[in-house]
């Protein structure tokens, strides 16, 4: 939704500052290319899925129709339900620890402090390496018996992190929050270099430490990167699969099976496309909804600049 | 949390499929294969062993006018992936499998290519074979599949070294073996290495333990849908055994955040740190690659322990009792496919599949034992599997795709002590086997 509503929101604006001037908007065909590539990319593999939760296809012999009886397997599945918590769980756990991290470090980065630039790109390495391979290197890591909790008994017990409930959402909260950390980062940090040079004069001369014009320039004027970078990590959260896969296949039990990973077990695992299909039309409504009112609470979708006045 | 990985590649992968969707969908009404091509695809599972599947066709091509090509599918993704082509104009004509459930469904909706015509005109393509393990491909008294690559029994490993300085021998029965446990429990070793985050390792102990109390019949009706055997005494009585094996600290507190995949219960064994290991013969390959000086000189293996009073032979093994080659109906060369299952039982297949530590189950293997990576290892596997009266199947195997992730979770569960023999019970009768 953010290119089309971002290309609107660009053509008002456009509108607006040239009208006077006598320029015309640009015309339509030059959207067609990429609303071409949407509707067969986005909006027809999503109307396929629809129609797919409808039906049973085991993705040999063709799908019959099989009317609600996904829909109503998946109502009375304990594991469904608890995967929906599971997934909000593990969404909103990964806003709380990765959003103030992010915003210290990424204001922080923005300063002209010596080896900035040096500490930022080290800083920026784990978003560099597929998360397969951070999930691989953590599971070694972690290790109860060659890893770090072999070493340091005291804190990690026996080292089971990844053979109960609390420990495994621990886990994968950490793995996604050391990965993770570093594009928001990025994002506070180029918010917080657009903030005007004069309001922290301003600041300073009504005699605001470093403490109170974090908090209350940087901050207020950091709103927008903060949606942003929400709308990412709850989308993000939302589909969390890969770590899930490597690090703890679900398990122990169905302890960690979050929504997406249980829609690739039904299709690909069970061969059950039609039950697959229907879990993914659960999770794109409930990212729709979420995003919607991530945008609506926040006023974003009325698109008021931070720049205003100045 | 996952912006990066999560939204991009999430939808690239959304629109790559798709984009194989539409292309399959329009490739329906073209052919990648024609019948004038002369070629037969051979898809196999991508891993080391394919060096042998290539010296195979190379041999296959230099006398046959069809020629042979050879995909494979890398990883644990074969199974997923077999079953998204196997019904499209992309499907192989030869394809590995693991026999039983792995290819029942397709057997069922008409794909294969039934082999018994092919036997009647080369009755070697059966008879070459160990019976126990050809049958695994037998689905409602048809032949699907001939045996390739080696046989695959779950041999209970050990470290001679710790067992040396322990005071312990080799566990003959049941008894020893929960009393070994306890030996070595009091000294502070895991007296059983179990990577239990990878959830099949933990099957291998349910499927020995079924068998030696109940004997293979147990399984046997289960699978053909006879639920009730599920709940019968003998299920019962293994559960419980399973159960103090657990109870007892066998497996230490941690085995669920250790996997064999990533080479976590392996090391524990191969570094002093347990003693024992349930798994399949392939540990003698993992051990040689990662530690081979105890590979060479501590790893020790024996067959599963006794059960007093057990119904099910002492001889009987578990495991994946081959691979298979399949064939798909619709090839359009099936004398060449024919041609080429021949090979399985060459001299020159057995030798290069022993040259890589892999033991095939052909009649003619016995005169090559000598030529192996560990003539002892490989002459205690064969003796084996050919004295065993049953050789059964993984049951996440003999069971369709479907049922392994509830097998999984079912016995997980159970080890974890967060069900009890009712809900393990309940989970199993709740499988489809169809």
């Amino acid at each position: 939704m953010s290119p089309l509503s971002l290309a609107a929101v660009s053509g008002r604006r456009l509108k607006a500052r040239r009208a006077g001037v006598g320029v015309t908007r640009p015309g339509f065909a030059w959207a067609v290319p990429a609303t071409v590539f949407f509707l067969l990319f986005a909006i027809l593999p999503l109307v396929l899925v629809a129609v797919l939760s409808f039906t049973s296809w085991d993705g040999i012999t063709s799908p019959h129709f099989n009317g609600l009886a996904n829909w109503t397997k998946l109502i009375h599945d304990p594991v469904m339900t608890q995967s929906i918590w599971l997934t909000l769980v593990l969404t909103v756990l990964g806003v709380v620890t990765q959003t103030p991290i992010s915003i210290l470090l990424g204001v922080w980065a923005a300063g002209p402090q010596r080896n900035r630039a040096v500490l930022s790109a080290i800083f920026f390495v784990p978003l560099l390496l597929s998360a397969t391979a951070v999930s691989v290197l953590w599971r070694a890591l972690l290790d109860p018996n060659f890893g770090v909790p072999g070493q340091l008994p005291w804190l990690f017990g026996n080292g089971n992190l990844l053979g109960n409930q609390p420990g495994s959402i621990a886990v994968l909260t950490f793995v996604g929050m050391w990965q993770f950390t570093p594009l928001h980062t990025l994002l506070y940090q180029g918010g917080a270099r657009a903030v005007p040079q004069v309001l922290y004069q301003a600041a300073a001369i009504d005699g605001a430490g470093t403490v109170r014009q974090f908090f209350h320039v940087t901050l207020p004027q950091l709103r927008n990167t903060m949606i942003t970078s929400m709308i990412l990590m709850v989308v993000g959260g939302l589909t969390t699969f890969d770590t899930v896969l490597i690090l703890t296949q679900g398990g122990p039990g169905t302890d960690t099976t979050v929504s997406a990973y249980y829609m690739y077990v039904q299709g690909f695992k069970d061969f059950d496309f039609g039950a697959g299909s229907a879990i993914a039309l659960v999770l794109v409504v409930v990212a729709t909804l979420i995003s919607l009112a991530v945008v609506r609470l926040s006023g974003y979708d009325k698109m008021r600049s931070t720049a205003e006045g100045i | 949390m996952t912006v990066r990985n999560g939204a991009t590649r999430n939808r690239f992968a959304a629109v790559a499929a798709t984009t194989a969707l539409v292309l399959s969908l329009t490739a329906g009404c073209g052919s990648s294969g024609g019948p004038n091509s002369g070629t037969i695809h051979v898809l196999v599972y991508g891993d080391a062993a394919n060096k042998v599947e290539k010296q195979i066709v190379d041999t296959f091509n230099k006398t046959s006018k069809v020629k042979a090509v050879l995909d494979t599918i890398p990883g644990a993704d074969y199974q997923s992936k077999l079953n998204t082509i196997i019904n499209t104009p992309q499907a192989p004509d030869i394809f590995f499998n693991w026999g039983g459930g792995s290819i029942a469904p397709f057997a069922k909706k008409n794909l294969l290519l039934p082999l018994d015509d092919m036997i009647a005109k080369d009755p070697g393509l059966k008879s070459n074979f160990l019976p126990s393990v050809f049958n695994t491909a037998v689905i409602d008294g048809k032949s699907y599949g001939v045996p390739m690559r080696g046989t695959q029994p779950v041999l209970l490993f050990n470290n001679k070294k710790v067992l040396a300085s322990a005071g312990l021998g080799v566990p003959r029965t049941w008894d020893d073996l929960i009393s070994d446990v306890k030996v070595l429990k009091a000294k502070g070793l895991t007296p059983i290495a179990l990577g239990g985050g990878d959830q099949w390792p933990a099957l291998m102990w349910f499927e020995y333990v079924f068998d030696r109390v109940a004997g293979p019949d147990l399984f046997r009706k289960a699978l053909a849908g006879d639920k009730s055997a599920w709940a019968g005494p003998d299920s019962q009585k293994a559960l419980g055994m399973l159960k103090q094996l657990v109870d007892v600290g066998a497996f230490g507190s941690n085995f669920d955040s250790v996997k064999f995949t990533d080479g976590g219960s392996p090391a524990l064994m191969a570094k002093g740190k347990a003693a024992f290991e349930l798994m399949g013969s392939w540990e003698y390959s993992t051990q040689q690659s990662s530690n081979p000086d105890f590979a060479k000189n501590d790893l020790g293996y024996s067959a599963f322990p006794t059960v007093s009073g057990g119904k099910g032979d002492p001889k009987d093994v578990v495991g994946n009792t081959n691979n298979f080659y399949s064939v798909v109906k619709k090839t359009k060369h099936p004398d060449a496919v024919a041609a080429f299952l021949k090979l399985m039982y060459s001299d020159e297949f057995v030798k290069a599949q022993l040259g890589i530590g892999n033991l095939p189950t052909t009649t003619n293997t016995a005169k090559f034992l000598s030529t192996s990576a560990s003539p002892d290892y490989s002459q205690f596997q064969f003796n084996l599997v050919k004295a065993a009266p049953s050789f059964q199947l993984s049951w996440d195997q003999a069971y369709p795709p479907a049922a392994a992730t509830p097998i999984h979770t079912a016995i997980q569960k159970f080890f974890d002590g967060k069900t009890d023999a009712n809900g393990f019970i309940q989970a199993m009768q709740s499988l489809s086997n169809s």
